[in-house]
């Protein structure tokens, strides 16, 4: 009995190894590796329809949200010597990261479609994976009820006329708060990512980096970030106090879902989370300036890059070009990922209302670059964030919030 | 494996100085796979930690490795972050083996008397121990910012209801406290229910006829005879709290900020949430290394005083 065992566990071994051996003829895999959790499974299923058409099979790992951190699955990667063919990198900090194996895609045929490509010194890097936009989101219907006209807001005057009435009108909306803010811990990038661009970009022509260069230089322009704070300061008076200062996410666009608030400061990606809305809404600019700025603030989040090293670089290109010039790819991208595309070539419009609204406001030219990224990510997370917690706790004043701003910035400058 | 044993042994009959070699080899060979595994996910990437902490190594795709020598370590000392976490983590440490080891010992004085339906006291205080610490932390969020100042609304306790614990950075460390307190006191209470059932009846009975009162009993008798527990819990705790970072992460997010040396920082972040940050966030992964170097060193002198301390009370029958 035993000697059977024996030869059948023996058996059971080579039989595993055999199952290991590579087949005759080897599939092309690409690993693509990204990290927008949320349109996960559409690109499962481009991925799929993809090996139909082409034989290539696409091996996609989403990692993301607050469950998975991609910058640390792809360093165990590079380790183990399995690095993806494609992945995302998001800005000059994960750029620098894999700098040595970044291929130079300037021939590329999808370079001219575009105008948000990643590039550095003159080559393109990085392929846009969508074009997104942010600026104040409102409840349309709830602004219609009070008599205010979305398209007067656009200063800071206007906005602190409108947050007053409406606080006014409180009772009457259902409304708990004007605003959905979050500065709290988890929430850095709501104010130290996106609204700190406020402070470099807004009112200054799409690509001019002068603003943004000079506070990364530690010249402060001191009226601008005077107006800068009392924006801030105006946002963080009219929100919900929990959920500015102890809110997630969920919380945050769920109290603009639920219309217990009538703005929102978000981007476009939260159209996924509003599919269940029922009122209309859309995008107006920020108030961070005395002057009208008619704009809101919209680039590529993120850039797909390949693996020069990989020996599926040809596949891994072709692959990226189908997206683009394939029914397919660009069904996958707009109509199941509901991304806003970022190649002229495309038609396609998303479902999504403020996608709708970041579309609109690009096709009429008033937008406003992201310059935050010119800052280190952990400048804008351990210094940055945590100085807007402290006026969002209202443990500091508007003056003693600039000064340690100004301080904040000429030490990075440093 | 039996058989291959007895073949041992059989040689091992041959003579007395081979049968000792043999017995040798058995000892090593049993030993292998625990050392071996050890070994592989021990001690060689603890080795590679220190190589690493001395270079300007990122983990990521760099052109090269190179040789800096102490300036990480430099680098660490002069980090106000890192300055404020090790100080937090102590106020922290302190607060939670107190309360940790009060309740746990005061649950298990419970649990160990006549009280009806003890069993069930005894898996219920135990239950939250098995719940994850990422999970616990999201539950008790939701119970810090949404029932708790509605519970206090209602009952009229208005200073409650508008400060919210997870909202200031000194509240928001007593929370963890507590959360951590509710998840691990059923864990060291059966430590000391298991101490406080080897008390022998025979000593209490003894100084019950002599005349002790119940505290006299408590304090000369019982607490002694489980003073081995407390080495052990002591040590638990103590090591635990330092290495406190998944309640730490989901409850408080390392938030919300404090001042510190003239700077707005992250107020409840601990030790070994501030080197995970250093390393994802600010990308430093050598400087993380050798904080976290530093952090072994500390904990491992901590819990070798600790362990002295209590052993020397400790009594042996």
């Amino acid at each position: 009995m035993k000697k059977i065992l024996t030869i059948i566990s023996m058996l059971l071994v080579v039989l595993s190894l055999t199952a290991c051996a590579p087949k005759q003829e080897e599939q092309v895999v690409i690993t693509f590796k990204q990290n927008k959790p949320e349109i996960d499974e559409a690109l499962q299923a481009y991925a799929a329809a993809y090996e139909e058409a082409t034989g290539v099979k696409v091996n996609v790992v989403s990692c993301g949200g607050g469950s998975c951190t991609l910058g640390d699955m792809l360093k165990a990667d590079y380790a183990a010597g399995e690095m993806p063919d494609i992945f995302p990198i998001d800005g000059p900090d994960s750029y620098k990261q894999w700098e040595a194996i970044i291929a130079d895609l300037s021939g590329e045929k999808w370079v001219s479609d575009t105008s948000v490509e990643y590039v550095v010194d003159g080559k393109v890097v990085g392929f846009p994976v969508a074009v997104e936009g942010w600026g104040m989101a409102y409840n349309a219907d709830l602004l219609k009820k009070a008599g205010i006209d979305p398209s007067t807001l656009n200063n800071y005057q206007a906005y602190v006329d409108a947050f007053v009435k409406l606080d006014g009108m409180k009772a009457e909306l259902g409304i708990d708060s004007v605003v959905s803010m979050a500065a709290g811990p988890g929430m850095y990038w709501v104010t130290a990512h996106h609204n700190f661009n406020s402070l470099l970009s807004n009112g200054v022509s799409y690509g001019d980096l002068s603003v943004a260069n000079k506070f990364l230089a530690g010249n402060i322009d001191q009226t601008r970030l005077n107006d800068y704070a009392n924006w801030v300061s105006l946002l963080f008076k009219y929100a919900d106090k929990t959920v500015l200062t102890t809110g997630n996410y969920d919380s945050q666009v769920g109290a603009f879902l639920n219309q217990k608030a009538v703005f929102l400061h978000q981007g476009n990606w939260v159209d996924g989370n509003l599919t269940a809305a029922t009122f209309d809404m859309a995008f107006a600019p920020h108030g961070s300036s005395t002057a009208v700025t008619d704009g809101i603030f919209v680039s590529a989040p993120a850039w797909y890059v390949v693996n020069k090293d990989s020996k599926n670089y040809q596949a891994a290109l072709d692959f990226l070009n189908n997206l683009v010039y394939t029914e397919l790819g660009q069904k996958y991208m707009v109509e199941d990922a509901g991304m806003i595309p970022a190649f002229v070539n495309i038609e396609l419009k998303p479902k999504g209302k403020l996608s709708q609204s970041v579309q609109s406001w690009t096709a009429d030219g008033k937008v406003y670059s992201w310059n935050q990224y010119l800052f280190a990510g952990e400048f804008r997370d351990n210094v940055l964030g945590p100085i807007y917690d402290q006026l969002a706790q209202g443990a500091v004043s508007v003056d003693k919030f600039v000064e340690l701003f100004k301080t904040a910035l000429t030490d990075n400058a440093k | 494996m039996s058989k291959f044993i007895e073949t041992f042994k059989k040689m091992g009959n041959d003579s007395l100085n081979q049968d000792k070699r043999n017995q040798k080899i058995v000892f090593w060979l049993f030993l292998f796979p625990s050392l071996f595994s050890f070994a592989m996910v021990q001690i060689i990437p603890f080795a590679i930690g220190i190589y690493y902490s001395f270079t300007n190594w990122s983990a990521t795709a760099q052109f090269s490795i190179d040789f800096v020598g102490l300036k990480n370590y430099f680098d660490a000392f002069q980090d106000p972050a890192f300055l404020y976490a090790t100080i937090i983590t102590s106020v922290y440490t302190i607060l939670n083996i107190m309360l940790v080891n009060v309740i746990a010992f005061s649950l298990a004085l419970l649990v160990t008397s006549q009280l009806k339906g003890r069993n069930i006291y005894r898996a219920g205080f135990f239950l939250p121990n098995i719940i994850g610490g990422i999970i616990l932390g999201y539950i008790w969020q939701f119970i810090f910012n949404y029932f708790v100042p509605r519970i206090a609304a209602m009952a009229g306790f208005t200073y409650l209801a508008e400060n919210l614990m997870l909202g200031n950075s000194n509240t928001a460390i007593l929370a963890m406290v507590i959360v951590s307190t509710w998840q691990s006191a059923g864990y060291i209470m059966m430590i000391y229910v298991a101490a406080l059932q080897n008390v022998p009846r025979d000593l209490i009975e003894a100084a019950q006829i002599d005349g002790a009162n119940a505290w006299q009993r408590f304090r000369n008798i019982t607490v002694p005879m489980v003073s081995q527990a407390f080495t052990v819990t002591l040590f638990l705790t103590l090591v635990n709290s330092f290495k406190q970072f998944d309640v730490n992460v989901s409850l408080t997010n390392g938030g919300p900020s404090t001042m510190f040396m003239g700077r707005a920082i992250k107020g409840t972040t601990l030790l070994a949430m501030n080197i995970s940050d250093t390393s994802t966030i600010s990308l430093n992964t050598a400087q993380a290394q050798a904080k976290a170097i530093i952090f072994f060193l500390v904990l491992v002198t901590f819990s070798l005083i600790q362990v002295y301390i209590s052993k020397k009370r400790e009594v042996e029958l």
